[in-house]
């Protein structure tokens, strides 16, 4: 067993593409939004492609609507597992949620009823993936306005459910959880005591923001990946650090571009807090075996 | 009520999509059973977050456009949402259908000023050649040597004829003079090396002919066209055209 520091880098905007390049040092790893890729023309698509080799890259997707109650696209997963040939990724995470169904795309992250039954689709599901993919699988815990009234499992135990029958990686998204435990009044400590030990294998760090609304009970935390990393998911980062050693810890931020230099502190603030946790924990590797 | 999972997936996504939910009018809807004991107040404020990122994508293809709108741009945005789902994640299928419904709103009610039309037609042909990917770059070689192969337009020459000639609007910006009223026919490219789309005006031969070449064709059956070989070369030599490998 060696003691091993996560890498720590931000996902990959082509609206920073420069900024990104002339900090490239900064980083340990840099993660690609594959559907950014596939959706892009020839300069998106170049500038990607142009970092492959240059730092280490982990793949993340936004498209695959796992937790959609019908059978996974062949044809987008076709591209991914292309793209991903191309890429050569360490990994490739989704969500554990779903955006769409036939003929209508949300494009946005909803929530999956936490039963077993839908557990054990994503499981399959997942499974199939795993088999179409040459490198490690990973889904995210992501942040929801709402739940569904039939959910009989707490987000722990559909999260453990799920990935011990997958042996895919959790790519915990410790700004997510922070929020869903605002919203739905749980303890985000317990939530981590709950899961698995080992089990986590990238940590995603944002900074989201609060909206109050006519009609809502109180405010709402949400995801907006626009301000920098809080505080308490900083706390997070190194109490999950104490039971989990993941591979990559990735800053994401969609807005405000204009205070982008707000990573590079919040870069500076994560690798304070492994300092003060990396003697505490051990990795045996960094990913598991491919499929 | 069904209890299976898709048709409750497709329920919600049909009710985040609505404009009721969206405009504030959710009160008026009947209580679908499908999302019986799901907080209203927090759909409507998903649907919200996940319209405005569709109109983001929209916004940032059209920004002339919309300087253009002025104060229609609300009513307009309400209008376009109300007949177009949300149907993918895609930023320039999310433009194409926003262009489509332009174009079907202009049809029954001409909009100010007359040149709008125009102006978005080229920010979605902008649009279209930056989104085009890798294109294996096929030189035309000696035309004269054995068979010619088959030609089609590059993806990232998209022609384009317009009523008045707004090419000023796209250099100077919102704010300038009117464009004059002139046919004009536009190809709007985006050559290899080149970081923005260019709109140059081409001769009426070009344009009919680059409008002639949207699939393979063969050379031969264009025979009809006067100098037709020199005509391909500059083609070719404005990555206007390429040739099947």
């Amino acid at each position: 067993m060696r003691s091993l520091s996560p890498a720590v880098g931000i996902g990959y905007r082509s609206a920073i593409d420069e900024w990104t390049r002339a900090h490239l040092g900064d980083f340990d790893v840099l993660e690609i939004t594959l559907d950014a890729y596939l959706g892009g023309g020839r300069g998106v698509r170049s500038a990607i492609y142009d970092l492959v080799g240059r730092i280490p890259l982990t793949a993340h997707g936004i498209g695959l609507s796992i937790g959609t109650d019908a059978p996974l696209d062949e044809g987008y997963l076709d591209e991914i597992a292309e793209t991903i040939e191309r890429l050569k990724p360490q990994a490739y995470s989704e969500h554990l949620a779903f955006t769409r169904v036939p003929h209508q795309d949300l494009a946005t992250l909803l929530p999956l009823p936490k039963t077993e039954a839908v557990a054990a689709d994503v499981i399959a599901k997942a499974q199939y993936v795993q088999s179409r993919v040459p490198v490690p699988f990973l889904l995210e815990n992501i942040s929801y306005l709402f739940d569904w009234p039939d959910s009989t499992l707490s987000d722990a135990d559909f999260l453990n459910l799920i990935f011990g029958e997958t042996q895919a990686g959790l790519l915990l998204d410790l700004e997510n959880l922070l929020l869903n435990s605002h919203n739905h009044r749980f303890n985000p400590y317990e939530f981590l005591d709950s899961l698995t030990p080992g089990i986590v294998k990238e940590i995603h760090l944002a900074g989201g923001m609060s909206i109050d609304e006519d009609g809502l009970a109180r405010p709402c935390l949400v995801d907006s990946h626009s301000h920098p990393v809080p505080d308490e998911a900083l706390d997070l980062l190194e109490y999950a650090l104490t039971r989990h050693a993941p591979a990559n810890i990735i800053i994401e931020r969609d807005a405000r571009f204009d205070a982008v230099s707000e990573l590079l502190d919040d870069i500076a603030r994560v690798r304070a807090r492994l300092a003060n946790t990396v003697g505490n924990f051990h990795v045996q590797s960094t990913f598991g075996s491919a499929g | 009520m069904s209890n299976r999972l898709l048709d409750r997936q497709v329920r919600l996504l049909e009710y985040l999509s609505s404009a009721g939910i969206l405009f504030g009018e959710e009160a008026d809807m009947p209580a679908d059973p499908a999302l019986q004991g799901i907080d209203r107040a927090l759909l409507r404020l998903e649907a919200r977050s996940a319209c405005n990122r569709r109109i983001e994508k929209v916004l940032a293809l059209f920004p002339r456009t919309f300087d253009f709108l002025g104060s229609d741009r609300k009513l307009i945005l309400r209008e376009f949402i109300e007949v177009s789902q949300p149907t993918t994640m895609n930023s320039i299928a999310n433009g194409r259908q926003f262009s489509e419904f332009l174009v079907a709103r202009w049809h029954l009610k001409p909009p100010t000023p007359a040149y709008l039309p125009d102006v978005a037609a080229c920010e979605l042909a902008i649009a279209e050649v930056r989104n085009v990917a890798d294109e294996k770059l096929q030189p035309m070689g000696n035309t004269c040597d054995g068979p010619k192969r088959n030609i089609r337009r590059r993806r990232t020459a998209v022609p384009q004829r317009c009523y008045y000639d707004i090419r000023s609007i796209f250099d100077i910006g919102f704010g300038g003079l009117d464009p004059p009223k002139r046919e004009t026919r536009l190809v709007v490219t985006l050559p290899a090396g080149i970081c923005n789309p260019q709109i140059l005006e081409v001769s009426p031969t070009v344009f009919d002919l680059l409008t002639l070449l949207d699939d393979w064709t063969d050379p031969n059956t264009l025979g009809t066209i006067n100098n037709l070989e020199n005509l391909l070369g500059d083609l070719s030599a404005q990555a206007f055209i390429e040739v099947e490998s």
